[in-house]
């Protein structure tokens, strides 16, 4: 892991098939190897199980279902522990994520920003009325 | 009834609050002069001051407080002046108040007398009638009386909750290994005295006769070889009474191993108990004596009753049962909605009360106990009484019900209807007998805090409300099962019983059953949680949930046990994820979702219905014995003389059959022989004992050898009980009644 280069800010670097996406340093929390995810009867498609850390479980999402990635043979084998306010939540990633710095203006692309990606995917509660049907 | 003394403790601790609220506010007044909503703070401090004052009847702080809330009153209404000069007499009410309090700590009552020239200078200040001269001399505060006691946020007392979860679950996860451990013991123990064993007979055999060199051996075995071999065969005798001192070693190695791993297991135990006591302790502290919340609700409910023109008494007993404090704030509102509507609806005024012969003054009655984990609150009045015919017009008009319905349905379950959502509360006008507004808020409320309410109801004689609620919330109590290869866990509240898919064959095509005369409906919580039918296995479980009265099944395909643990939330990304409440993890560390058993059915849910819920301590379940043993004959007897006690009978022949049929099948208890071919007896029960799915079946070995060293070794190995062979009716009869085989009324 590199240390602090000023003017530049840092990223954490995951792979998901054939591509890599950023997300930034700060909220990585941890990176865990996933021995078994156990899965959430009920969830999307995109939450692919839950995975016991510490007494508590992380849930683990795939972002190739998000971003339409094709993915040939499934080799997760890491999960990136993110911290959005308080709430932890995992992304799957085949290569085991490493960390790099930029200029600060550089603009990125497959940049993934942690807050977003959290309200965007978190469950929504049913309607009512279709409460019964996961 | 909470005793005075308790009473007094915490009229102390709150007055020390409102003591400090005021003085804040007296500060700001002074510092940065007047200011509305500082004076609506004081107002409600001294307003509350004097609440609780008069509840624990201490008229003279009560008398003193009523005169400031006046005052501060006037000034929040700038009905008269605010001056600077008028804080020295607020501060001479304050110390006066504080003498008082001082005194309660000290001596249990108040003492000394009230100024009556304060209380006076304070009406004219109100009345306008002086303006008010001050004084040269600032007052300064007493000091409030010490207290033995600390407040805490109670986030730090959930941050300690959480650890203490932790705690618990590395402590479940030791029990487990302890007893792994144990069993690892036991299997070296065998193995080692298997050795000792042979070592010992071995030399025993060929040391002991010709150990002698002087004297001459004579078998013509020995004879026969050359001096050369002769040493060997002492190389040989060295080498055999080394493997005997070894094995020797090896043994003492073992006994102090045994005596270690008892002084360890009862290190454990002492453990299990101290964190068992910690728990218990820690839940002691969250809670609070259900008196404080029904006193505080009498005073306010006294009023309204006045407000009515109706006179009432409320008993309160019980009033010291402690409950945990999320359920305390929780249950303000449903209890202060049942007493309303009491006071409303069902004590009459006093002239109709004297008309039909009942005394002038209603008798409210809250009556609390604890019975277990749970506790019961029954709220009851002597007023007119809920009139069935109008719940039954209404609930047929409002469509709840249909009139053949009507006819048979008994008087209680009618009378749930009153829960129903939206069931009174346009008719509250005309349904004056009934009980209005919201009781469908009140169940709701209840029903939230894992708790269950009924009613029961005689017309001209009153009414009376019934609430279950856990103690705390904090440690659950549930049913573990698995579906799918996944573990799940469901709260046992709910839960009747458990019943076995064997016996109702037709459940997963008809998704009903009729058990006990009732038709109950079943989902199959692989259907609903997987969508597929699970594979057509014929091994599951249907677990009967009583919720108020309906009845519904749910087909899961195993049940691990039942557990004692924390629930945790899913957070704030899973939240939406609503068939569940959250989640625990077991000692091995598998997460396991807790479903909410209302969603499952949540869709047939449009009314509530009446009876008894019933709580379950453990799951009922049809008996079933699996006899193992090699001889065909003692397998047949027993089979028939245990099918004539109707109890379900597998059988097997050797260890390796049995475990085949522990495998797929349900059993209550094995009864094994011990000698047998292929996996022996020992073996058995050795194995069983190590997988945690088995650790607690009863085994009761079945021998002809009725020595006690088998029955030792046995025991040991953790059978539970004895048949020696011959056996007779009677023997069995009662060692199957000893493990609550024959005694269940299943069938």
């Amino acid at each position: 892991m590199d240390e602090e280069i000023k003017e530049e800010k840092q990223f954490c670097v995951f792979g998901i098939g054939e591509r890599e996406f950023l997300i930034p340093k700060e909220s990585v929390v941890q990176i865990v190897d996933i021995t078994k995810i156990f899965p959430i009867p009920g969830s999307p498609d995109y939450i692919v199980g839950a995975l016991p850390v510490r007494g508590k479980i992380i849930p683990a999402i795939d972002i190739a279902k998000v971003y339409n990635v094709e993915r040939i043979n499934y080799s997760d084998n890491k999960l990136l522990v993110v911290d959005v306010d308080g709430e932890k939540i995992g992304i799957l990633s085949d290569i085991t994520p490493f960390f790099v710095s930029f200029d600060k203006d550089i603009v990125v692309d497959d940049y993934i920003d942690p807050k977003k990606l959290f309200e965007e995917l978190k469950v929504k509660q049913p309607s009512s009325n279709k409460a019964n049907e996961f | 009834m909470i005793s005075q003394e308790e009473l007094i403790k915490y009229f102390l601790l709150e007055s020390e609050e409102y003591i400090n609220t005021i003085i804040e506010g007296l500060e700001d007044l002074e510092h940065k002069g007047y200011n509305k909503d500082t004076l609506e703070a004081l107002y409600r401090a001294t307003h509350t001051l004097k609440g609780s004052a008069s509840i624990v009847k201490f008229n003279k702080i009560a008398t003193l407080s009523h005169k400031l809330e006046d005052l501060f009153e006037a000034l929040m209404n700038e009905e008269i002046e605010y001056e600077s000069s008028l804080l020295n007499v607020i501060k001479k009410v304050i110390n006066a108040i504080v003498s008082l309090i001082n005194e309660i700590s000290k001596l249990k009552k108040e003492q000394s007398e009230i100024d009556d020239n304060l209380l006076k200078l304070i009406e004219d200040i109100i009345e306008r009638k002086i303006s008010y001269q001050p004084e040269q001399v600032a007052e300064t505060y007493i000091s409030m009386p010490m207290l033995n006691s600390v407040r805490v946020d109670l986030s730090h007392i959930e941050n300690i909750f959480d650890i203490l979860g932790e705690v618990i679950l590395q402590k479940n996860i030791i029990n487990d290994r302890e007893k792994e451990l144990k069993s690892l013991i036991d299997e070296i123990l065998n193995s080692g005295k298997k050795l000792f064993n042979e070592i010992t007979t071995f030399s025993d055999r060929y040391w002991l006769t010709p150990l002698d060199k002087t004297h001459k051996v004579l078998d013509s075995f020995f004879t026969d070889f050359s001096d050369l071999e002769f040493d060997r065969y002492d190389e040989y005798h060295i080498f055999t009474r080394k493997i005997a001192e070894i094995t020797n070693d090896i043994n003492e190695g073992l006994n102090e191993l045994i005596l270690f791993f008892d002084n360890l297991s009862y290190n454990f135990k002492s453990l299990n108990k101290e964190i068992n006591n910690l728990r218990d302790n820690l839940l002691m502290i969250r809670m609070i004596p259900i008196g404080r919340l029904l006193n505080k609700i009498a005073e306010a409910i006294k009023d309204i009753a006045n407000s009515l023109g109706k006179k009432i008494n409320i008993e309160i007993k019980g009033s010291d049962v402690k409950i945990d404090k999320p359920i305390f704030d929780a249950l303000y509102e449903p209890i202060l909605h049942l007493l309303r509507n009491a006071v409303d609806h069902g004590i009459e005024p006093p002239e109709t009360r004297t008309a039909l012969g009942k005394s002038k003054i209603g008798n409210i009655k809250i009556n609390i106990k604890k019975e277990g984990k749970y506790i019961n609150i029954s709220i009851s009045d002597d007023g007119r009484g809920i009139d069935i015919e109008k719940v039954k017009e209404i609930a047929f008009n409002k469509g709840l019900i249909s009139q053949e319905q009507l006819t048979f349905m008994p008087k209680e379950e009618v009378l749930s209807y009153i829960f129903a959502p939206g069931f009174s509360t346009s008719e509250k006008v005309d349904f004056q007998s009934g009980r209005g507004m919201g009781l469908n808020i009140v169940k709701t409320t209840i029903t939230k805090l894992k708790g269950t309410i009924e009613v029961s109801s005689e017309i001209f004689k009153g009414t009376t409300f019934l609430i279950k609620i856990p103690q705390s919330l904090t440690i659950s109590y549930l049913l573990i099962f698995s579906s799918s290869n996944l573990e799940f866990a469901i709260p046992i509240n709910y839960i009747e019983e458990i019943l076995l898919i064997e016996d109702f064959p037709e459940v997963k095509r008809d998704k009903k059953i009729n058990h006990k005369n009732r038709i109950i409906p079943v989902k199959i919580f692989s259907e609903q949680y997987f969508s597929s039918n699970g594979k057509d296995k014929d091994r599951g479980y249907i677990i009967i949930f009583n919720f108020l009265g309906i009845r519904k099944g749910l087909l899961v395909e195993d049940i691990l046990g039942q557990e004692e643990t924390t629930i945790y939330p899913l957070g704030k990304f899973l939240e939406g994820l609503i068939q569940y409440i959250g989640y625990v993890i077991s000692s091995n560390g598998v997460p396991r979702l807790v479903i909410d058993p209302l969603r499952i059915f949540e869709e047939e849910f449009y009314f509530a219905h009446a009876p008894t819920p019933h709580i379950v301590k453990g799951a009922k379940l049809s008996r079933t014995v699996l006899v193992v043993d090699d001889s065909i004959s003692v397998r047949k007897s027993l089979q028939t003389l245990l099918e004539s006690k109707n109890v379900r009978v597998y059988s097997a022949k050797d260890g390796a059959e049995a475990l085949n049929i522990l495998e797929n099948k349900h059993v209550d208890i094995v009864i094994t022989d011990l000698e047998m071919p292929v996996m022996h007896g020992y073996e058995l029960i050795s194995r069983l004992r190590k997988d945690y799915r088995f650790k607690d079946l009863p085994i009761i070995v079945l021998t002809s050898r009725g020595t006690k060293k088998h029955q030792e070794k046995a025991i040991d190995l953790g059978a539970d009980g004895f048949i020696i062979k011959p056996f007779d009716d009677k023997t069995i009869t009662e060692l199957l009644s000893k493990f609550e085989i024959l005694n269940s009324n299943i069938y």
